[in-house]
C-alpha cells in the first residue's frame, strides 16, 4: 500500500495553460499572494498533486497549476479581477469531492483551482426550512449544524457525502428522501460573474425581500439553473430547501431474483413515483452495488473477465440479496402512511419478490441511520476496493423515460458489453419524477494499467450505443464533457451554441472553467476534445 | 458477517438482514462538545471517513486492528501528515485548501498521542 507518487517525480514542470509562460505565471502567483496572502495560495508540487483528479483514468490530464482559496465574497471577486488581468483560466470548486467526475482537477490543464472549501457559512430560516450556505459547508457540517440547534429538518443525502451541499446540488446530485432532486431544492443565488459583479438571483434581486428564500423564480427570467453545471458564474452563496421532519417514515427493502425483473419493477414503481404515492426517488441497484462495499472480489474468484453466473450466485447466497434491489420509503403522517403503505405493499408483491423486508419509524424513535433519513455516508465509496488496489471509478449515467421495455433493453445492451470488454457490471436505476438515470459504474484498480488500458474505450461505447437510442448523459467524468456536449446534437448543436454565445458574452476573456460541460470560451476554443 | 457488513447491508436497504444491527450514527462535532485542538479538527475534517460508519474504517477493517484511527497506538505524526497530503491506497489526498498545515499537524499530534478513549 503505497502513497500515491508526487509530481516532481513524474513531470518537473508546472502546468501551464495555452499561451502561458512560467514567468507569467509566477506574477500571477504574486498578484494572488498580495489579494488574498500566501497562506491562501497553493503552487507547490504537494498542492498540484493534491487538487489533481483522484479516480483519473489518464493521469496525465486536467493537472493544475495551482490553487487558490478564498474565504470571502470580496477575495473571490478579486481573485477574478487578477485571473482576468492575467488571462488565467480559474477552476471553482466547492470541496473538491466530486468523485467520479473529476473530484477538485480543472478540465483545462493549467487552470488555477479556485477552492471554496473555507466558506463555510451556514444560516437557517428555521420557520420556512431555508437554509442559506456558503460552498464550503459539507453535508457533514450541515448534519451538524441542524443538531447543534437541534432543528428538526432532514438533509438529502448523496452516497458520497463527503462533498458539498450546494456543491453537489450545482452538478445535479441526488439523494434519496422527497427532497432527493437535490437541484430543485434550491432558491435563490448569489454569484460572481466571470467579470466580477455580483448578482443575486430569484427575489434576491430586491433589495429587502424577506422572499429569497422562498420564492424561486422572481421577476422575469428565473436564472438559478443557468449557472447549474455550467461555467457562467461563481455561485458563493445559494438558499436550499430542507425537509421538515416527517412524523413517520415507512416502507420496504425489495429484492428480486432475476436479471428480467427489472421491467415489471419500473412499471410497478413508476406510476407509484409519478402518482406521488412515493414522493422519494427510489434506486434499482443490481447485487454487486451491494456485494462490492461488503467484499473484495478476490475474495470469490481469480479469473480474469466479467464474473460468470456461478460466482454471481455464490456472492447473492452469501449475503441473501436478489439480482436487483430497491428501497421504497414513505414519509409524512403516520395515518397517510400506513394507507399509502398498503398500498405499495400489495403493488410489489404482486411482481413476487424474492424478498421483502418492511420498515416502520415514528418520530420518538431510534431513528435507522442511512439515506432515507438523510444521513450523511460514506461507507458505499468501499466499493472501489472491489478490484483491491488504488481503487477508483467512474459513472456512466444516461438518461432514460420510465419504462420497463426500455430499461430492460437498456440494462442487456449495457450488460452485454461489460462482459466483452471484461467489466464486472455495476448498474442502477434511480427515478426521477418522470425520469430513469441509469447509472453504469465502472470501479477500477489504477494499478492494474492493463484493465485501466480498457475503461476510456469502454466509456466511449456506452455513449455511442447510448446515442443511439437517444439516451443522453445527465452528468459526465472531465474527460467526456466534449464528447457528451456532442451528443446533444439537436439543431446543429444549437443548444451548444447558445451556451458559447451566452458564455462569450458574460466572460470575454474565456476565464472562468473553459471547457466545463463542453462549454469553450472563444479564447480556448481549440482545446476542445471529443 | 462483520457486524460493520450487516449494518452496511441494512442501511443499502438490502433485506433479509436484521436492521437492529443499524449503521452507527455519524460522528459529528456535536457528539464531542468539549473536544478542542487536534480532537476537534479531526472530529471535523476525518472522523466522516474516519469515524465508526465512515468508509476509511470499513476498509481500514479489513487488514488493521483497531480500524479506528483514534484507537491506534503506533501512529506516527509525519506518517499521518505524507498519508494525508500525498493519499494513501483509497484515499484521496487531503489539500491545503481544506486543512492548512497548521491544522494537519494538530490533527497529526492528537492521532500519535493515541490511543484515545472514549465515545467512538
Amino acid at each position: 500500500m503505497g502513497f500515491r507518487p508526487i509530481e516532481s517525480e513524474q513531470m518537473a514542470d508546472i502546468p501551464l495553460p495555452p499561451g502561458f509562460t512560467a514567468a507569467k505565471m509566477s506574477q500571477a502567483q504574486k498578484a494572488f499572494e498580495a489579494a488574498l496572502g500566501a497562506d491562501r495560495v497553493f503552487f507547490e508540487d504537494v498542492d498540484r498533486v493534491g487538487y489533481q483528479d483522484k479516480f483519473a483514468i489518464d493521469d496525465a490530464r486536467h493537472h493544475p497549476a495551482g490553487a487558490i482559496a478564498p474565504t470571502a465574497l470580496e477575495e473571490v471577486q478579486a481573485a477574478v479581477k487578477i485571473a482576468n488581468q492575467f488571462r488565467l483560466p480559474l477552476w471553482p470548486i466547492s470541496r473538491g469531492k466530486n468523485l467520479g467526475y473529476g473530484t477538485s482537477a480543472p478540465e483545462l490543464a493549467g487552470s488555477v483551482v479556485l477552492d471554496l472549501s473555507r466558506m463555510k457559512k451556514i444560516e437557517f430560516d428555521e420557520a420556512n426550512g431555508v437554509v442559506t450556505l456558503e460552498p464550503g459547508v459539507g453535508f457533514y457540517d450541515l448534519y451538524d449544524y441542524l443538531q447543534q440547534h437541534k432543528l428538526p429538518f432532514w438533509l438529502s443525502t448523496p452516497g458520497n457525502s463527503w462533498g458539498s451541499v450546494i456543491g453537489n446540488a450545482l452538478d445535479r446530485g441526488v439523494g434519496y428522501t422527497p427532497y432527493g432532486e437535490n437541484t430543485k431544492n434550491f432558491c435563490g443565488m448569489e454569484v460572481v460573474l466571470p467579470t466580477g459583479e455580483v448578482v443575486r438571483t430569484g427575489m434576491g434581486a430586491f433589495s429587502n425581500a424577506p422572499t429569497w428564500g422562498l420564492y424561486p423564480f422572481g421577476y422575469g427570467p428565473a436564472w438559478d439553473q443557468m449557472f447549474v453545471q455550467s461555467n457562467f458564474g461563481i455561485v458563493t452563496k445559494a438558499n436550499m430547501w430542507l425537509m421538515p421532519e416527517p412524523e413517520s417514515l415507512m416502507g420496504m427493502d425489495v429484492e428480486y431474483d432475476r436479471p428480467e425483473d427489472l421491467k415489471a419493477m419500473v412499471d410497478t414503481i413508476g406510476p407509484l413515483r409519478r402518482e406521488r404515492l412515493l414522493q422519494q426517488s427510489p434506486s434499482i441497484g443490481n447485487w454487486l452495488r451491494a456485494a462490492a462495499v461488503l467484499t473484495t472480489r478476490k475474495e470469490w474468484t481469480d479469473k480474469p473477465g466479467a464474473l460468470d453466473d456461478s460466482v454471481i450466485d455464490a456472492i447473492r447466497r452469501k449475503f441473501n440479496i436478489g439480482w436487483w434491489g430497491v428501497s421504497l420509503r414513505l414519509y409524512g403522517r403516520e395515518e397517510v402512511n400506513k394507507a399509502a403503505y398498503r398500498i405499495l405493499e400489495k403493488a410489489m408483491t404482486d411482481i413476487k419478490p424474492m424478498l421483502l423486508k418492511p420498515t416502520s419509524w415514528v418520530k420518538g424513535q431510534p431513528m435507522e441511520y442511512s439515506g432515507w433519513t438523510g444521513t450523511p455516508m460514506t461507507f458505499p465509496m468501499q466499493n472501489i476496493n472491489w478490484y483491491g488496489g488504488r481503487g477508483g471509478h467512474v459513472g456512466f449515467s444516461p438518461l432514460l423515460p420510465q419504462d420497463g421495455s426500455a430499461a430492460l433493453a437498456q440494462f442487456q445492451r449495457t450488460y452485454a458489453r461489460y462482459k466483452e470488454f471484461g467489466i464486472d457490471y455495476q448498474g442502477s436505476f434511480a427515478f426521477g419524477e418522470r425520469h430513469l438515470i441509469n447509472v453504469n459504474a465502472m470501479i477500477f484498480d489504477k494499478d492494474d494499467s492493463a484493465k485501466m488500458a480498457k475503461i476510456d474505450p469502454f466509456f466511449r461505447q456506452l455513449v455511442a450505443d447510448a446515442k443511439a437510442q437517444g439516451y443522453g448523459e445527465y452528468r459526465t467524468h472531465l474527460d467526456y464533457m466534449d464528447l457528451v456536449a456532442e451528443t446533444y446534437d439537436w439543431g446543429g448543436g444549437a443548444l451548444r451554441k447558445l451556451n458559447e454565445k451566452v458564455k462569450n458574452a458574460l466572460d470575454p476573456n474565456g476565464i472562468l472553467a473553459p471547457g466545463k460541460s463542453g462549454i469553450w470560451p472563444t479564447a480556448y476554443a481549440k482545446e476542445r476534445k471529443a | 458477517m462483520s457486524r460493520f457488513a450487516l449494518a452496511a447491508l441494512a442501511a443499502l436497504g438490502i433485506a433479509g438482514v436484521a436492521m437492529a444491527q443499524g449503521m452507527p450514527k455519524p460522528t459529528t462535532p456535536v457528539d464531542r462538545p468539549n473536544a478542542t485542538g487536534g480532537e476537534r479538527l479531526y472530529v471535523e475534517h476525518c472522523a466522516m471517513c474516519h469515524g465508526p460508519n465512515g468508509m476509511g474504517t470499513g476498509l481500514l477493517g479489513r487488514r488493521v486492528e483497531p480500524a479506528l484511527l483514534e484507537q491506534r497506538d503506533n501512529l506516527n505524526a509525519q506518517y499521518v501528515i505524507m498519508a494525508a497530503r500525498r493519499g494513501i491506497g483509497n484515499m484521496p489526498p487531503i489539500t491545503r485548501g481544506e486543512v492548512s498545515d497548521a491544522d494537519l499537524k494538530l490533527i497529526a499530534d492528537y492521532l500519535a498521542a493515541g490511543p484515545h478513549g472514549g465515545k467512538p
